[in-house]
């Protein structure tokens, strides 16, 4: 019997347009083309915590909005990027070497070029703080007191222009 | 202390430990010469800078400033050791991945020639422990320990840079690491390994949704193994397990989560005859009682 012709028509689903411009951005950052290397087996998904510990976190969804070029979702004030533990289990699993919680480092990196990252995650006062003392922490009091109870040196200011210079 | 059979490295203490937990400085100044390393502290160090939020901003500054820190190291021509987990990450990263991508050393060292300097690559990063296991010998700590930390049960938490990725770190297998248990075992206390192990204690992402209920499972796990301490070597982690614990227990109105938190080389100075004070370990939220009385024993 000669097979029967499939005569359904495929249905209309909705249509998904990539934004090329999008991942060239990711790209542009150390390690964002690795993102391309993504075959969304989900190996990132097991042993994450957030994954674990927030409804909606799912690293292998942040890789494919990225191959897809959904930026919007990803680039904005409602990223999901910061619930991101930075615990770099996806990276120890991933067979494909894309080194996922860089991919969503580089997102993060999108954010700060524009500016729109969460006060919260205290990204501007770090990077502030380094650029002017050298320290992530700023010496106090505390400090002092503490080092000499303890017979450890005062620290000295650390001079920052050099950091300045090559961060221009 | 130094003398010509010490083996010199460049000590790179970071940003959080001197100026946050400086007992955790003390304890390694106190302690390393006793194993025969000679700690050379270098002028020019900054911040490593630190692995979540200075990459977060940008990764290329990030590298820069990080190679620039390695050049400091190499102009003296002496190899670096951490005490930091954060430090360490940062560091072995900008090695491997400068060491790796020509094109990208160039890149930084466009940046490094605006102050004269230049990444050439040359000096190592060492965590302290490494340091120990690889340079030293272990050896050296049993041989060091005047006040054996006998009885006393050490509940390990590695926390996440100092192992992975681990082909970067080149620290331990992270699925079964060992390098903590061993050396806890050199001062002859006994390490024991809780349930959560490997979970992250949240501090790269505290303001959001998962640090509280994924630490209240961490540090019941650190409970139920009902150890006399909780042993790391991550300034971050023991942030998160000292004054941390006190507020998560506060939180979730648990009192038994109280194990204290203590950097092992806080134990190792202990075990090499130091008292409580003179390692900081009455400077912590949360006391150990545990360990009073290794403090009073004669040496």
């Amino acid at each position: 019997m000669p097979p029967k012709k499939n005569k359904k028509k495929r249905e209309e689903g909705p249509t998904v347009t990539i934004d090329f411009e999008f991942k060239k951005l990711v790209e542009k950052v150390v390690d964002g083309t690795l993102v391309n290397y993504c075959y969304q087996c989900g190996a990132c998904v097991g042993d994450c915590p957030s994954a674990r510990y927030v409804e909606g976190f799912n690293p292998r969804e942040i890789m494919l909005k990225v191959l897809y070029g959904f930026g919007e979702e990803l680039v904005g004030p409602a990223s999901p990027a910061w619930q991101c533990t930075n615990c770099y289990n996806c990276y120890e699993r991933c067979p494909q070497n894309v080194k996922p919680v860089e991919i969503i480092i580089a997102v993060k990196n999108l954010m700060a070029q524009r500016g729109i990252y969460p006060a919260k995650a205290q990204v501007g006062d770090l990077v502030n703080t380094v650029l002017e003392t050298g320290r992530t922490a700023p010496v106090t009091a505390m400090t002092t007191k503490l080092r000499e109870e303890l017979g450890l040196a005062p620290l000295e200011a650390i001079d920052t222009a050099e950091l300045k210079k090559i961060l221009e | 202390m130094a003398n010509e059979n010490q083996k010199k490295f460049a000590f790179f203490p970071g940003c959080l430990i001197p100026v946050r937990y400086p007992q955790m400085e003390a304890a390694i100044r106190k302690t390393l010469p006793k194993l025969g390393v000679d700690v050379v502290d270098l002028a020019g160090f900054t911040c490593c800078p630190d692995p979540i939020y200075f990459k977060s901003y940008d990764k290329t500054a990030w590298l820069a400033v990080a190679a620039r820190n390695l050049a400091v190291a190499e102009e003296a021509g002496l190899n670096v050791f951490t005490i930091c987990s954060g430090c360490t990450a940062t560091l072995s990263e900008t090695y491997q991945q400068l060491n790796t991508n020509k094109k990208l050393k160039d890149e930084i060292n466009m940046r490094l020639a605006r102050v004269g300097k230049e990444y050439k690559g040359t000096a190592t990063i060492r965590h302290v422990a490494t340091l120990i296991r690889d340079e030293v010998g272990i050896e050296a700590v049993a041989a060091s320990v005047v006040r054996p930390l006998e009885g006393l049960k050490v509940a390990i938490h590695y926390g996440c840079h100092l192992l992975k990725p681990s082909h970067v770190m080149r620290v331990d297998d992270p699925d079964d690491p060992h390098i903590l248990d061993d050396l806890v075992a050199e001062l002859g206390a006994t390490p024991v390994r809780h349930e959560e192990w490997i979970l992250c204690c949240g501090k790269a992402c505290k303001h959001e949704e998962a640090p509280p209920a994924m630490m209240y499972d961490l540090l019941k796990s650190v409970a139920a193994v009902e150890a006399d301490v909780l042993g790391v070597v991550c300034p971050s982690c023991f942030n998160e397990f000292d004054l941390g614990q006190v507020r998560l227990a506060r939180q979730y109105d648990d009192e038994t989560l109280k194990t204290p938190a203590v950097y092992y080389f806080q134990l190792l100075g202990l075990a090499q005859g130091l008292t409580l004070e003179e390692v900081g370990l009455h400077r912590h939220k949360v006391r150990a009682p545990a360990l009073e009385k290794y403090s009073a024993a004669a040496v």
